[in-house]
């Protein structure tokens, strides 16, 4: 007989699947956004802009400073573009899982994906 | 166990299963205990030596002898270390029952395919998924507490494959072995 049998292997790569979609649901981060929401302060008038992650578009919103580009594009958001000196909103890149943040202080910008499974309530800096 | 080869009689051949019941048994608390020596690294993760016993006797005697087995080990074991009826114990028996499950349902299943080592993955989590909904229910009725199932499932794979290996071996030494080594 041998030691292990073609059943046995089945079972253990059935097992370890199954661990591998617990570690996975249970341990990875906050899953993806479905939507973005630019707030701008002073708040503009008709409250914060919310796009659908799953259209493509690319947006300006006025800011202090001038427009910021916002882009949407395969189910994420970024800032293209904006008139602050830094340019860190930018450099944060593409934003995809739900409770990502990226913000433009300067120019007075936040840019947020939301919707979903979110890994935190809020984020604070 | 010279006597189990004894000319076999209706009570004769009852009492030859309640003596490989009993032999196997007392291997398997010895098992039990000798691990409840060591101290657990983490909590919560032992490797479980004692359910190759149980493995090895369902495969050579079937499910009811393997039942037996596990029942008095997880039974006279508790007494033994002192934790019977406590916690510990209820972790212990509702583990058992479901590993018992287990290979009663993948024997039902399977069991034409299946060696020692699918056996032994399948009793280990079983054994560890229903411990883990047994503490939550409980003991710690905390939804924190089920973050840890991925970690310790992967002791319980991990645990189950050596506990398996271990098993399928002394099975094929069993079967090479002469006549009065068997049993």
């Amino acid at each position: 007989m041998n030691l292990v049998r073609p059943a046995d292997a089945v079972v253990v790569a059935l097992a370890a699947l199954l661990i591998g979609a617990a570690w996975a649901s249970l341990w990875s981060r906050g899953g993806p956004a479905e939507f973005a929401e630019i707030t701008t302060s002073p708040a503009s008038s008709g409250g914060p802009v919310v796009l659908d992650l799953g259209r493509d578009a690319t947006v300006e919103v006025a800011g202090r400073m001038g427009p910021s580009r916002i882009e949407v594009r395969d189910g994420r958001a970024r800032f293209a573009d904006s008139p602050c000196v830094g340019r860190l909103c930018v450099h944060a890149g593409w934003l995809s899982r739900s409770g990502q943040v990226a913000a433009c202080l300067p120019n007075g910008v936040i840019l947020e994906v939301t919707g979903g499974d979110r890994e935190f309530d809020a984020i604070s800096f | 166990m010279a006597t189990e080869n004894s000319m076999p009689s209706a009570s004769e051949s009852l009492g030859r299963d309640d003596r490989l019941i009993a032999g196997f048994a007392a291997l398997a608390i010895a098992i039990h205990i000798l691990e409840a020596a060591f101290p657990s690294p983490l909590p919560g993760v032992k490797p479980g030596l004692a359910n190759v016993v149980t493995v090895v006797v369902l495969l050579r005697y079937g499910w009811y002898t393997a039942a037996w087995v596990a029942a008095l080990r997880v039974l006279a074991g508790s007494l033994l270390v002192g934790t019977f009826l406590s916690p510990t114990f209820i972790m212990s028996a509702s583990g058992a029952v479901a590993a018992l499950l287990a290979l009663w349902l993948a024997r039902a299943l399977a069991g034409r395919w299946l060696g020692a080592l699918g056996y032994s993955v399948c009793a280990a989590l079983a054994h560890m998924g229903t411990q883990l909904v047994v503490a939550w229910q409980l003991f710690i009725p905390h939804p924190a507490l089920l973050n840890l199932a991925p970690f310790l499932l992967t002791a319980a794979l991990v645990f189950g494959i050596v506990s398996g290996v271990i098993a399928a071996t002394v099975l094929a030494k069993l079967d090479a072995g002469p006549e009065p080594a068997r049993a």
